[in-house]
């Protein structure tokens, strides 16, 4: 059988050929992956995506857009903020962020007076029992944790902090 | 890797403050989206309104993106609310679900024009070149080639099943299908003024 001159024999290129079956879902999860990142960065793999993109639409009969619409939503989505989600962390089971954990539970515990001065009196407060797992939460937040503000016209009281024991 | 770990991925870089793997998402499924709300808003005006609020909601929504349910159904979701919520702040019922399912005879007809940038002839012209160019340059490929694109864009076989059906090995259907892409994306770069190394 002779070639056909107007189809390409050989690939351009192995990135090219894997982004057809990426495109398709049928790429290894190794190589999918390695390819997904090259995708954002490089505006040939890019390009290649968007056309894929019409050729198929249109042979499902989905008519092509000029791309007025598109043009609107990137220039929208230019002025949303970047995302940062925060990282989720592997949990490991550790004596340190358990103690780590506590504490931020007890100093969240502080009772701030702001408006009723000289009243001495320690305030039972029962805290979480001692298995619920914060971890996974403090984890994900740890780079954003606010650190408590103060101004000169609150007063701390101490309180005392009563954990539940729980049967085990 | 199936389409969902490819969106999943996507999405995680996007959560990593990679907004153009955001733009690869939108243009894999905005035709899609705007194809669905056709179904409930009829002016398509109103179509692309309403998807391009859904796609910021969807946007501004990825960090509380679990990945329980498809990307896509996700963004759907977002879209027929918003759709929903349209019509309630204009006075109008949602279609009923037998109107949905009902195909009728203009069926499709909304969803072309809210694709389309219909406010110009050009672009009305231009829909109707890409679709003219796409279809002779897929009756120009060589029929294996034809055969195998035709079955994964419009009957969604996977490649083991078109492989199955032509008697070839898997990576013959890849090489096929990747050849069929290209030939009709070198017909479509001219009529779209686009180049092989640019993002559109």
């Amino acid at each position: 059988m002779q070639p056909n001159p107007s189809v390409p024999l050989q690939a351009t290129g192995q990135d090219d050929d894997g982004l057809s079956a990426l495109f398709d879902g049928e790429l290894s999860d190794a190589q999918g992956a390695a390819l997904i990142r090259r995708l954002s960065e490089d505006d040939r793999l890019g390009g290649r995506w968007s056309e894929y993109s019409v050729i198929g639409d249109a042979l499902r009969g989905t008519a092509y857009s000029s791309g007025r619409f598109r043009a609107r939503l990137r220039s929208a989505l230019a002025q949303e903020p970047t995302l940062l989600a925060p990282v989720r962390r592997p949990v490991r089971s550790h004596p340190a962020l358990w103690l780590s954990a506590a504490a931020t539970v007890a100093a969240v515990t502080w009772m701030v007076l702001g408006a009723a001065p000289g009243d001495p009196t320690a305030v039972e407060f029962a805290a979480r029992p001692a298995d619920v797992n914060v971890s996974p939460y403090l984890a994900a937040h740890q780079d954003y944790a606010q650190a408590l503000t103060a101004n000169a016209e609150m007063r701390f009281m101490p309180v005392k902090l009563a954990i539940a024991e729980t049967p085990r | 890797m199936s389409e969902r770990d490819i969106d999943r991925q996507l999405v995680e870089r996007v959560r990593q403050g990679d907004k153009r793997a955001f733009d690869l998402l939108v243009e894999k499924y905005w035709r899609r989206l705007i194809r669905l709300l056709s179904r409930m808003v009829r002016d398509p005006d109103d179509v692309q309104d309403i998807a391009q609020e859904t796609f910021i909601k969807a946007y501004r929504a990825l960090p509380q993106f679990r990945g329980d349910a498809a990307f896509y159904t996700w963004l759907y979701r977002i879209g027929v609310n918003t759709a929903k919520n349209y019509l309630v702040a204009k006075g109008k019922a949602m279609p009923t679900l037998s109107q949905q399912a009902l195909p009728d005879e203009d069926d499709g007809v909304e969803e072309r024009l809210a694709v389309q940038d219909v406010s110009t002839p050009e672009s009305e012209l231009l829909s109707k070149q890409v679709a003219l160019a796409v279809n002779e340059a897929v009756e120009n490929l060589p029929e294996e080639l034809r055969t195998a694109i035709t079955l994964r864009e419009i009957e969604g076989l996977s490649y083991e099943e078109i492989a199955n059906l032509m008697a070839c090995p898997i990576g013959t259907v890849r090489s096929r299908i990747f050849r069929a892409r290209e030939a009709i994306a070198a017909k479509l770069r001219p009529i779209l003024g686009t180049s092989e190394d640019k993002r559109w």
